[in-house]
């Protein structure tokens, strides 16, 4: 995965782009301190140009709306589409983190 | 084992074969080794002598010369590296300078050259850096060994939860179906566990689970799991209620970032129907007697991540002659080409082509060979089959 974060409207809006997988664990944790230190309180994970996610990924997002909520942000994923929207619709994970 | 940092003049207990067919080289090389605390040495007088000592003892190292009787030392370099298959550095030492000739002895397998005539400042710093070199190799061999050896044991521990054949068969078989089972563990150990309960005298359950992630920490999760489902008894008989249930206590043990995928059903085919409840699992697959099939909504909230989550009970028919096939998302997930995963008619058209031919314990052998290109991508994650098969009316 590579990812950018940009504010926007006053919201940190963090892209993740390619795969979301096992691999990108310590990737990963960079984007969940940035979220955690970042001085906005609205979150958003873009997931528009994510490839595909497998359950580790789905973890790490999780992970990051555990570290958000923590830190008293709110955190949405966004631009679910493709594999990611049947991976989003079969785990129920927009019942766990809110989807835009 | 011998002190990696043994400086000059401590003892350095190495065995070093030191191969030369001048005396007097013997005798210098070996006394600069000895001033330098090495005190283990053997001497060769030419090649066919040191490949005898090579066959015969272990070796650390070995100073070889280059221009010998009987056998030189390019070709006892060659021999100890490919028909003795031997790691240990070699150090040549030449007094040819020429680029082509010292080209020849690192081709024929040679770790590092000294030159002649002997320096002994510069015999001493290289064979200690060489050495040196091969105990981190060593060591790092030796944890690498010592991981993978646990890891087998870890992934045999994992195999052993899993009911055999025969206990299957116990269950199911009085219950008017058959069911065969099928479980390839991935390189690195994972999470895919299945068991089978028995609920009363016409009814069975079937779990099936997906930690997610894979490695350690997914294998001691499905430890966990699998306590938690064996200890479960209450609610057996409704799967909405059980996984309810499960996911409580998940919520309590996982991580915040480990969640699990399931699907639970209680099969009863007296009653002609299985009732089921689904965590995000992969849907199986009812394949109908008939000709239909049709897979089972498998939509739910994974289990492990929040306390609230409330799963339904569904129900779908069986009749004799229909067969039921569960996996894991390692059947049809494709990571390098995400296009290419397989859908559930994709997989009702492979599941139905094998059975053609191979409908008896052979089938999900048969249908991985169909499905994977190699035995490499078959390991990428834990792979779990089962099909069930409803007794036919005879």
């Amino acid at each position: 995965m590579d990812y950018r974060s940009d504010v926007r409207d006053g919201r940190l809006v963090v892209s993740i782009s390619g795969m979301l997988t096992f691999d990108d664990h310590e990737a990963f944790r960079r984007v969940v301190s940035e979220i955690a230190d970042c001085q906005e309180a609205a979150v958003e994970l873009s997931l528009a140009t994510t490839k595909m996610i497998d359950s580790a990924g789905i973890g790490m997002l999780l992970l990051a709306k555990d570290k958000a909520a923590k830190s008293g942000k709110f955190l949405c994923l966004s631009g679910v589409k493709g594999h990611v929207a049947k991976v989003v619709e079969l785990s129920k994970i927009d019942q766990l983190i809110p989807v835009e | 084992m011998a002190d990696p940092i043994a400086e000059a003049g401590t003892e350095d207990t190495a065995a070093i074969l030191v191969v030369d067919d001048l005396q007097s080289s013997r005798l210098l090389i070996g006394s600069i080794l000895q001033a330098a605390g090495f005190n283990n040495l053997t001497f060769a007088a030419d090649g066919v002598e040191a490949l005898e000592i090579l066959e015969r003892r272990v070796v650390d190292m070995v100073i070889l010369d280059i221009v010998m009787p009987r056998k030189d030392g390019i070709q006892v370099c060659r021999e100890a590296r490919e028909r003795l298959a031997l790691a240990m550095p070699i150090l040549i030492q030449t007094g040819l300078q020429d680029a082509d000739h010292r080209a020849t002895a690192f081709d024929a397998g040679a770790s590092d050259i000294v030159s002649k005539p002997i320096h002994a400042h510069e015999l001493v710093s290289r064979t200690r850096l060489h050495l040196e070199r091969r105990r981190m190799i060593d060591s790092l061999q030796g944890y690498r060994r010592r991981m993978q050896d646990e890891l087998k044991a870890a992934e045999a521990m994992q195999v052993s939860l899993l009911k055999s054949e025969r206990e299957v068969a116990a269950i199911v078989g009085p219950r008017k179906a058959r069911l065969t089972t099928f479980y390839k563990a991935s390189n690195q150990l994972g999470g895919d566990l299945w068991q089978v309960f028995e609920i009363d005298a016409t009814r069975f359950g079937i779990f099936m689970v997906d930690l997610s992630g894979h490695g350690v920490a997914a294998a001691i999760n499905a430890f966990r799991v699998h306590m938690l489902a064996e200890d479960q008894v209450d609610y057996r008989s409704t799967p909405g209620a059980w996984l309810t249930s499960l996911n409580v206590g998940l919520c309590q043990i996982l991580p915040v970032e480990h969640f699990a995928t399931a699907f639970y059903g209680v099969v009863d085919i007296a009653g002609g129907c299985i009732q089921y409840a689904a965590a995000g699992a992969p849907p199986p697959l009812v394949l109908e007697k008939t000709g239909g099939w049709q897979a089972l909504d498998h939509c739910g909230v994974i289990l492990g991540c929040s306390e609230a989550a409330c799963y339904e009970t569904h129900s779908v028919p069986i009749a004799p002659g229909d067969r039921v096939f569960f996996y894991s998302d390692a059947l049809y997930e494709n990571f390098d080409e995400p296009e290419k995963s397989l859908e559930p008619a994709d997989l009702v058209a492979h599941v139905r082509a094998v059975l053609e031919t191979e409908a008896g314990p052979g089938f999900h052998e048969a249908l991985v060979q169909r499905v994977f290109d190699s035995e490499a991508a078959t390991r990428r994650d834990d792979l779990t089959l089962l099909l069930l098969e409803v007794a036919g009316d005879g």
